[in-house]
């Protein structure tokens, strides 16, 4: 939201705040490829998030600001007449902190709170990679999948700190998700 | 007779329970200053505390900044921009419906907001945007272009200094590297190894030196072996084995990365490079790692510049969200203010309202009559005042009331007496015989009883007339004089006794008028009064009579005997004598026996009118006494028809019956008498001589009534009161005593008897007898 733009929407009020909301969403334009594995009682999550680095991000990161890519993934069963239910569900966060002096790059990744690995590089593909491609996490047990049944596993993502905000992200704050289908078969 | 009566004191009521105390309400926030005085420290610390948070907010951790403070600044904002809106629309709907049902004060109410609202949200939108304008200069001078060159120029400085010996590190690293032994590394040789590289760690040209073996392990790793690490003296202590054994490590995993820095306790950090070693053959076999250190000003400078780059470099990115954030401040303190200025109108509004509606209120129960109706003063102020003003006045009012209202009660007793007193008054003078007329000072009649109206023959409807139209009249002509002779100024009453002719009859009046003055002697009217004394004047008639028949027949009946002797004397003297004389003098003779009989028998009427015993009554059945007595008529007067029309239930009258009986056949002869007797023809109107004889009960006045009337030639009007006059009749014969006996017996039972026309034709005597 530029300044001018928001002293202008002072004046018209809070809608407008909505608008201005909006339009930042609508930038984004991120998706999130989901690919599920159910094997060796464990299903294997592996999901990618495209186009993860826009501008305000890569600022965000050469800024030195420690900048965390938060992904909930949810194993979901749909419901007809009610909200679907949530089957299983977990964190897995990544996060970089860049280091403008030797210019490197200080990664880490976490599962549901619990540190996976840290390191540092000083190629930033490594680091867009690091953060944002995640292969076969064994994060769910299948024992609390029914056989046959359809599922569908979604992964929200969501970049912080915000350097943008909209008024609707009080409702949902996460910038992009992304949904894949899948049957459960032992 | 007075009716009077006392005055009754009040009941005493019983002593009031005590009302149980109402529960206390408790005071709405409005209401409540403690409340109000927290409400507003709330605001001012709120306040603080946005100062506070605006003044940190460069400080505050990015996270904290953007996920917390923006997201909750914004979330009070929308919160508080729904309460405003909600208060408003509340307000506003619920203003209009007053305003529509005609709600006192809904006006007033509307006007005080908007004003308040009109004076409040100008200034605040302006400052807003003002502090909105501002906001955005000043954010927009922190990321000025010079001010970024520095900074990213200084930080590339830095860099590449940094680089610079991170170079001279790796260089380092790779010369050594090419000179250390591969066999002596395979060997584990640790004097040739040492002795390839001890030379550039001793001349200072690198701090440190640390030499790792690669052996093969599983899974085609290859695991890092410490051979030798020779470290140069000028070296400061500090650092750690593990950060060269991490570096060797990842540079044996293949990493491009073959760099890293340490921080160093004592300050400085070491710069650290590592370079594989390889055999003849290009085969890995080892891993050199040398490490130089970088002083502590120089280390620490750098690190500022790039601190300092950061920090500003972070604080662009974060530009949109403090621009949020102090906007939001600046929007929640707009919203406060509009919040507090609608809140301060809408209690403004209800503070003067409130308590004018409520004397208003009050004023409306007062005027209903609900004095004891009182405000609950709930401030101190000068409405508190009036409040209490209001309510003494009230209390007054309830006071005065309770005291008018006992007066009323007192008056309306009074009064109650005074009407009763005067319907008394009323009643005895409508049910006293005595005449009685009132003439006020304007000379008409005010009052004239039922009396008067009777003995002066006027109509009721009099009242108000001039009395000069009653007293001018003919026949009070004697009245008007008495009336005018007390009006003319004679304070003392005047009375006179005054003969009126009344239907040919002459009644006499004892009257009496008396003239009223006020206080200041003014004349205030006349009030005559008359009371009819026939009666009276009647019997001191027959008084008199009787005492002239007493006279009489003593004075007259003594002489009679001897004159009689004397006569027969005569006769019987001169029987003897020539036929002449003898003739003449029997003839003078039975003259003077005849008429001297005569004059015995007039005077034995007299003797017997003057000796008359008192009746001595007893209760009797009247019809039947009559039916008796007239049965002495039965077959004698068979042209006559003689009617009876006796009532049924006639009550026992207390009589005497042998002189009923005498009374009746008086009145039944006189009456067979006028119509002629056993000559007795039809009438005028071809009717048959009549004779009714009824009776009557008048419960109401508790008399018996006799009537006795005929279709005769009747008595008149001129006649009749004299005809109870002793010594008078219409026959040309007799005493003239027999109607003056009837009167006479008829009183002494207490009763009355009075003459009247018979309709058609003829007379009616009507006797009443107290029963």
């Amino acid at each position: 939201m530029s300044f001018r733009r928001t002293s202008r929407n002072v004046v018209l009020g809070a809608a407008a705040w909505v608008v201005a909301g909006a339009t930042v969403l609508a930038v984004a334009g991120q998706t999130i490829q989901v690919t599920p594995l159910a094997r060796e009682g464990r299903v294997m999550v592996s999901f990618h998030l495209s186009d993860g680095f826009p501008v305000d991000v890569t600022d965000a990161i050469h800024s030195g600001l420690t900048t965390t890519f938060a992904y909930d993934v949810e194993i979901k069963r749909s419901a007809a007449f009610w909200f679907d239910r949530t089957v299983a569900a977990a964190t897995v966060s990544a996060s970089v902190k860049y280091d403008t002096l030797t210019r490197t790059f200080s990664v880490s990744r976490s599962y549901d709170g619990r540190m996976d690995r840290a390191d540092s590089t000083e190629n930033e593909d490594v680091v867009h990679d690091f953060l944002t491609r995640f292969d076969r996490l064994p994060l769910f047990s299948s024992a609390g999948l029914e056989p046959s049944v359809e599922y569908y596993l979604r992964v929200r993502a969501q970049t912080t700190p915000h350097t943008s905000w909209a008024l609707w992200s009080l409702w949902d704050r996460h910038d992009v998700a992304g949904v894949a289908k899948f049957t459960y078969i032992p | 007779m007075s009716t009077v009566r006392e005055f009754q004191p009040r009941p005493k009521l019983p002593p009031r329970a005590p009302a149980p105390l109402p529960a206390p309400e408790r005071r709405p926030f409005r209401d409540n200053p403690r409340l109000i005085l927290a409400g507003i420290a709330l605001l001012l610390v709120s306040l603080a505390v946005i100062i506070r948070v605006s003044d940190r907010t460069t400080q505050l951790n990015p996270d904290f900044l953007s996920e917390v403070v923006l997201y909750a600044l914004s979330i009070v904002d929308v919160t508080m921009l729904l309460a405003l809106g909600f208060v408003l629309a509340r307000n506003v709907i619920k203003l209009v419906v007053e305003r529509r049902r005609g709600l006192p004060f809904s006006r007033f109410r509307l006007k005080l907001v908007a004003a308040l609202l009109g004076l409040t949200i100008v200034p605040s939108v302006l400052v807003l945007l003002a502090g909105s304008e501002l906001i955005r200069q000043t954010t927009t001078r922190w990321f000025s272009q010079p001010v970024s060159d520095v900074l990213t120029s200084a930080n590339a400085i830095a860099g590449t200094f940094y680089r610079d010996r991170e170079d001279a590190v790796a260089g380092q690293a790779s010369r050594l590297s090419a000179g250390v032994p591969a066999q002596a590394l395979l060997s584990g040789d640790l004097d040739a190894l040492k002795a390839s590289v001890s030379g550039p760690v001793m001349d200072g040209r690198v701090g440190m030196v640390e030499i790792y073996r690669l052996q093969p392990a599983e899974g085609g790793k290859m695991d890092v072996v410490p051979v030798v690490a020779l470290q140069s003296p000028s070296l400061p202590s500090g650092h750690l084995r593990a950060s060269s054994d991490r570096l060797a490590a990842k540079i044996a995993a293949g990493s491009r990365d073959t760099r890293a820095h340490e921080p160093l306790d004592g300050g400085g950090e070491l710069v650290r490079a590592g370079v594989v070693t390889r055999d003849g053959s290009g085969k890995p076999i080892g891993i050199v790692i040398a490490s130089d250190f970088l002083s502590g000003d120089l280390a620490q400078h750098a690190r500022r510049i790039a601190e300092a780059y950061e920090d500003y470099s972070q604080l662009r990115v974060l530009k949109g969200p403090l621009e949020g954030v102090y906007l939001s401040l600046f929007v929640m303190m707009t919203l406060m203010i509009l919040v507090s200025a609608t809140w301060l109108g809408l209690y403004l509004a209800k503070r003067i309202t409130r308590p004018v509606g409520m004397l208003a209120a009050g004023a409306r129960e007062i005027g209903a009559g609900h004095l004891d109706h009182r405000i609950e003063p709930e401030t101190r102020d000068e409405f508190g005042s009036l409040v209490e003003a209001f309510n003494a006045m009230a209390g007054e009012l309830a006071t005065s009331q309770r005291r008018l209202e006992r007066t009323r009660i007192e008056m309306e007793r009074k009064n109650s007496e005074l009407d009763e007193r005067r319907r008394y008054i009323e009643t005895v003078l409508e049910r006293i015989a005595t005449g009685v007329v009132s003439i006020g000072p304007d000379g008409r009649i005010s009052t004239i009883n039922a009396a008067a109206v009777r003995l002066l023959d006027v109509d009721p409807g009099i009242v108000g007339a001039p009395a000069e139209q009653l007293l001018g009249r003919e026949d009070l002509l004697p009245l008007g004089a008495l009336v005018r002779s007390v009006t003319a100024g004679s304070a003392k009453p005047a009375a006179q006794e005054i003969a009126l002719a009344r239907e040919g009859r002459e009644i006499h009046l004892a009257a009496a008028a008396t003239a009223l003055q006020g206080d200041a002697g003014a004349h205030e009217g006349t009030v005559l009064v008359f009371d009819d004394v026939t009666p009276l004047v009647r019997t001191q008639r027959i008084a008199a009579w009787r005492d002239v028949a007493r006279r009489l027949a003593h004075e007259i009946k003594n002489p009679l005997t001897p004159i009689q002797l004397c006569a027969e004397r005569l006769g019987r003297h001169f029987g003897g004598a020539p036929e002449p004389t003898r003739a003449l003098v029997e003839e003078c003779t039975t003259t003077i026996v005849g008429e001297v009989e005569s004059l015995k028998t007039l005077v034995d009427e007299f003797a017997q009118f003057a000796r008359m015993p008192a009746p001595r009554a007893v209760p009797c059945n009247l019809n039947a006494v009559l039916t008796d007595t007239l049965a002495l008529y039965n077959g004698l007067f068979s042209q006559i028809q003689m009617d009876r029309r006796f009532a049924p239930a006639l009550p026992p009258v207390r009589l005497d019956v042998e002189q009923i009986r005498r009374v009746v056949i008086n009145l039944v002869d006189n009456a067979i008498e006028a119509m002629g007797g056993l000559q007795a023809g039809p009438r005028p109107g071809g009717e048959l001589p009549r004779i009714t004889i009824e009776t009557q009960h008048d419960a109401g006045n508790a008399v018996a009534r006799v009537v006795i009337s005929d279709n005769g030639p009747g008595v008149p009007p001129a006649d009749r009161e004299k005809l109870f006059m002793p010594y008078y009749s219409t026959k040309g014969r007799g005493s003239g005593l027999g109607l003056a006996i009837v009167r006479r017996i008829v009183a002494e039972h207490g009763g009355s008897i009075e003459v009247g026309d018979n309709v058609p034709q003829g007379s009616r005597f009507v006797i009443e007898l107290p029963c």
